[in-house]
């Protein structure tokens, strides 16, 4: 009877696979897989092709030192102007979200929705043939119409950055820092907005690599040969040598750009966390 | 005692005025050529073309250089300026935008005249004979528009061969790509059975590689002209009687005889 009853008040034993073994398990289908892709390619591919298409040297050495004197100070000037406009105007976006008057937030919010959810190539083109034909008889730099395009699109983005770095900072900062008799405006200056920069470094960080890359939309603006960025070098060369080749090399310039980028944001998501 | 979101209005405010300022640059007076002629930017005359367009416009080496490129140099010499090239999307070039936008004084893109674009700007004299024609693999055998029903035929966006086989491929499933060089490079891949442009680039490619061929021409009596901004007739002047003076004084032949190999029939 004794022996029923625990029967019935136990769970049936199961053999059940032990967690050491189901592990092991799942990485042999991992390492499987792997295998079986990594064989399908090279068995597929057509090796002779993909070389004389992709890593054909005497080409690539043809690209330089252009690839690096103009096309990626190109590429780098034009992200940058983009950055730093966008960083005033979503400065700007983010204290109006922020701001007791209702317009102003309604037209922050309106602008933000807006610029998020557009291709930043209509933007491009939109800005490119419609501010010069807004304005005419103003002949505009093309470099400042890049900024505008570029900047206009990363304002968007920015600005939602800054805003949440600009709430992340606690209530009581400021209550503190009225206590100790400082202006509204005073404890904004010194105390939320330093410390709510260091919340947003890493998302901004991010942010400047997304302007790198959009920053080949570039030629939808038209350029002269020194005014090519990256993008569209690759893209002349792979006409004019009839090979891939240049594409890769200026794909590897980019990445000369955002990868270190990408690692100086997660450094400072590190230390932002440390920090706290 | 103001309030955090009033601080956060008048910094915006403040901000936003700044920038306001800021974007007011001053534009640049009317420039104009040694001989009275107004040009986007003072000695230079600044033209619009999509690259790659062989033998017309491409880049070779680190400059821009073609057919159309050494007729411009001709018409800036007669203005006493030099040519300043500025690679454009075609599309906005074929509809007027670039020039009306004032991103150049004129647009030199192999461009055909036809009446839509002359809506948009203003056409010089011809100086250039052309039509259309298909290329396809090498012995692939489609030598008709009619050969490529239920198949992909590669078009240039924007472009005359386009619009032709719009009308007249109907059977076929068009593909459009954005410039000559990603067309072409679709045809040698295999990424579209054929393409359509405009004859003489295509035979130029043609003759470079074997493993493609021009299989058709279709007469569509087709020529080529500059074109300028509506009612810039000072501009359109000049550019007419350089190209008088070249097809006079034997330039345009030496021009043609350097990038078609032939002397022109007409």
């Amino acid at each position: 009877m004794s022996t029923e009853a625990t029967q019935v008040t136990q769970a049936p034993a199961r053999r059940r696979v032990s967690p050491r073994r189901r592990g092991q398990v799942v990485r042999a289908v991992q390492y499987a897989v792997l295998a079986a892709v990594v064989l399908v390619v090279a068995v597929l591919a057509d090796w002779s092709q993909i070389r004389r298409a992709f890593f054909d040297a005497e080409v690539a050495a043809a690209q330089f030192p252009r690839v690096l004197t103009v096309a990626l100070v190109n590429t780098v000037s034009y992200t940058l102007l983009g950055f730093a406009f966008g960083l005033v105007l979503g400065l700007v976006l983010a204290l109006m979200r922020l701001s007791s008057v209702g317009p102003y937030r309604w037209l922050a919010t309106l602008y933000i929705e807006f610029f998020r959810g557009l291709p930043a190539l209509l933007v491009f083109v939109a800005i490119g043939t419609g501010v010069p034909l807004a304005f005419p008889g103003t002949f505009l730099n093309r470099y400042v119409i890049v900024m505008l395009a570029l900047g206009l699109v990363g304002a968007a983005y920015i600005a939602e950055t800054l805003r949440a770095g600009i709430e992340a900072v606690p209530k009581g900062q400021v209550e503190a820092a009225r206590s100790l008799g400082m202006s509204q405006s005073r404890a904004m200056v010194s105390i939320v907005i330093p410390q709510a920069f260091r919340v947003v470094l890493p998302p901004l960080t991010n942010e400047v690599v997304m302007l790198t890359k959009d920053s080949s939309l570039a030629y939808l603006l038209g350029s002269t040969l020194a005014q090519q960025e990256l993008a569209q070098f690759g893209r002349q060369a792979l006409t004019e040598y009839r090979s891939l080749t240049p594409v890769l090399v200026a794909g590897s310039c980019y990445l000369i750009i955002t990868i270190p980028l990408g690692f100086l944001a997660r450094r400072l998501e590190q230390r932002t966390g440390r920090a706290r | 005692m103001p309030s955090p979101r009033s601080t956060a209005s008048t910094l915006a405010l403040g901000l936003a005025a700044a920038l306001a300022l800021s974007a007011c640059g001053g534009g640049e007076e009317a420039a104009t050529s040694e001989s009275g002629v107004p040009l986007v930017q003072a000695g230079t005359l600044v033209t619009c073309t999509h690259l790659p367009y062989e033998p017309f416009q491409f880049q070779e080496g680190g400059e821009i250089v073609g057919f159309d490129v050494d007729v411009v140099d001709a018409i800036a010499e007669d203005l006493g300026v030099e040519q300043e090239i500025v690679d454009t999307p075609f599309e906005t070039i074929q509809s007027g935008e670039d020039l009306n936008a004032g991103k150049c004084d004129l647009a030199a893109a192999g461009m055909t005249i036809n009446d839509v674009r002359e809506e948009n700007l203003d056409f010089s004299d011809p100086y250039f004979e052309a039509t259309q024609a298909l290329i396809a693999p090498a012995g692939s055998g489609y030598t008709s528009l009619d050969d490529l029903a239920g198949l992909s035929l590669g078009i240039q966006a924007g472009t005359t061969g386009a619009e032709y086989a719009q009308e007249n491929a109907t059977e076929a499933e068009l593909v459009t790509f954005e410039d000559l060089g990603l067309l072409l490079t679709a045809v040698q891949s295999g990424q579209v059975d054929a393409a359509i442009n405009d004859n003489s680039v295509l035979y130029d490619f043609a003759a470079d590689n074997d493993d493609v061929e021009v299989t058709a021409e279709f007469e569509t009596g087709e020529a080529y002209g500059i074109g300028v901004k509506t009612d810039n007739t000072e501009l359109l002047e000049a550019v007419n009687a350089s190209l008088a003076r070249i097809q006079e004084d034997g330039t345009y032949d030496e021009i043609y005889e350097e990038w078609f190999g032939t002397t022109p029939t007409s």
